[in-house]
């Protein structure tokens, strides 16, 4: 309880400017005069942050986003591309080394040779098993609050980098276990993203 | 921040949404002078508030396609603009010695290595000498209307922490206003 004689801290102040005091702190603000006094200074220096003017940006930066934007598309179209492009190798590989006129349908992924293997078969089933997770998800359809989607498009960002270095590493004939290590970064990356999108509140809305 | 100046026209906003350079570029017309101006009030100088501008709006132009249109845009956008700000405060931490989320380490709420102020100054001059994270709060709560658990959160820290450094700065403001 507050007495007659101790004046509000700033807290209390501040909670009650803001709406939120309690009544006894309510009640010494009437008959006090100083807290009162300090109160209503604290209106006043709320409504004068208010009322202090607005910067504006000193330069044109448009210029630099828009081209940074293009850039970022570009190099996303072009891993994209190098994807489809080494899957249409993997492919071709794979039908000449199964021969000709086989009437049984196989599995087209990409990775289909590594995916039968002891070491990166199960990591890669996983990866595969997650991605059918999040389109169920539909994502594209989905909206976030702005933190995740900043850490989804981290997410994705470093998935499309890891598909890159799986596809150069696969090129320049890397290493079993470096491999394996980046298969297991991917299920890591898409294990969280799989979890953004389940705990996700959809109904948020901004202010 | 006025809402009647950051409204867009929903056909521009579909248009950015579906990527759109020009339509985005309407967006970035719209917003950009409170997306500085929080950056620069965050941060306290305009080599960082134009770091904010830019990565904000990069990542607007990545992530638009998600926003569905239920809530304002420019509250979308501010958040990006908030994180994006208290992002660069956190990397100015880890570049300092000092702690500048911790608790109760920069001098009580002033910008560690200010000189005391010889009072009176005025209030852009009064919050200039607060530290970082006191006017990140205090510019967060007073003006931008954020509560204390918003705060706390986007900190990564509690509301009694936000409540806490309000208090500081408003104790500090106190004595160099008078």
């Amino acid at each position: 309880m507050i007495s007659a004689v101790r004046h509000l801290k700033m807290e209390e102040l501040l909670a009650l400017r803001d709406g939120e005091g309690s009544a006894f702190a309510r009640s010494h603000a009437d008959s006090c005069h100083v807290c009162r006094a300090e109160l209503d200074r604290l209106y006043q220096v709320r409504a004068e942050l208010r009322a202090l003017p607005r910067y504006t940006p000193p330069r044109e930066l448009w210029p630099k986003v828009a081209d940074e934007v293009r850039q970022r598309r570009l190099r996303r179209r072009l891993s994209y591309r190098m994807i489809v492009l080494a899957a249409a190798a993997v492919l071709a590989g794979v039908a000449i080394l199964r021969g000709p006129a086989r009437e049984e349908s196989g599995p087209t992924d990409v990775w289909l040779i590594e995916e039968t293997s002891r070491d990166l078969g199960p990591v890669i089933a996983r990866s595969q098993e997650l991605e059918g997770l999040l389109r169920a998800f539909r994502p594209e359809y989905r909206v976030y609050d702005a933190p995740t989607a900043l850490a989804v498009s981290a997410l994705e960002d470093r998935i499309v980098l890891l598909d890159r270095m799986l596809l150069e590493g696969r090129a320049i004939g890397l290493e079993r276990e470096v491999l394996v290590g980046l298969w297991g970064e991917r299920v890591e990356a898409l294990e969280t993203l799989v979890g953004l999108q389940a705990t996700e509140r959809p109904e948020r809305v901004w202010r | 921040m006025k809402s009647e100046a950051l409204v867009l026209a929903n056909a521009e906003v579909a248009r950015a949404r579906a990527g759109d350079l020009e339509a985005l570029e309407t967006v970035y017309r719209a917003f950009e002078a409170p997306v500085y101006n929080i950056g620069r009030r965050i941060c306290g100088n305009e080599e960082d508030a134009e770091d904010v501008l830019q990565e904000t709006f990069l990542e607007v132009c990545r992530s638009i396609a998600r926003y569905r249109g239920d809530g304002s845009l420019w509250g979308w956008v501010r958040q990006v603009a908030v994180s994006k700000a208290l992002m660069l405060l956190r990397r100015e931490r880890k570049r300092s010695t000092r702690s500048l989320f911790g608790d109760g380490t920069t001098s009580d709420g002033i910008l560690p290595g200010t000189p005391e102020p010889a009072p009176p100054v005025d209030l852009e001059a009064a919050i200039s000498r607060l530290s970082p994270v006191a006017r990140a709060v205090l510019w967060l709560h007073d003006v931008e209307g954020y509560t204390h658990e918003e705060i706390g959160s986007m900190m990564g820290k509690t509301a009694s922490f936000s409540k806490s450094q309000l208090s500081r700065a408003h104790r500090r403001l106190r004595e160099w206003l008078q």
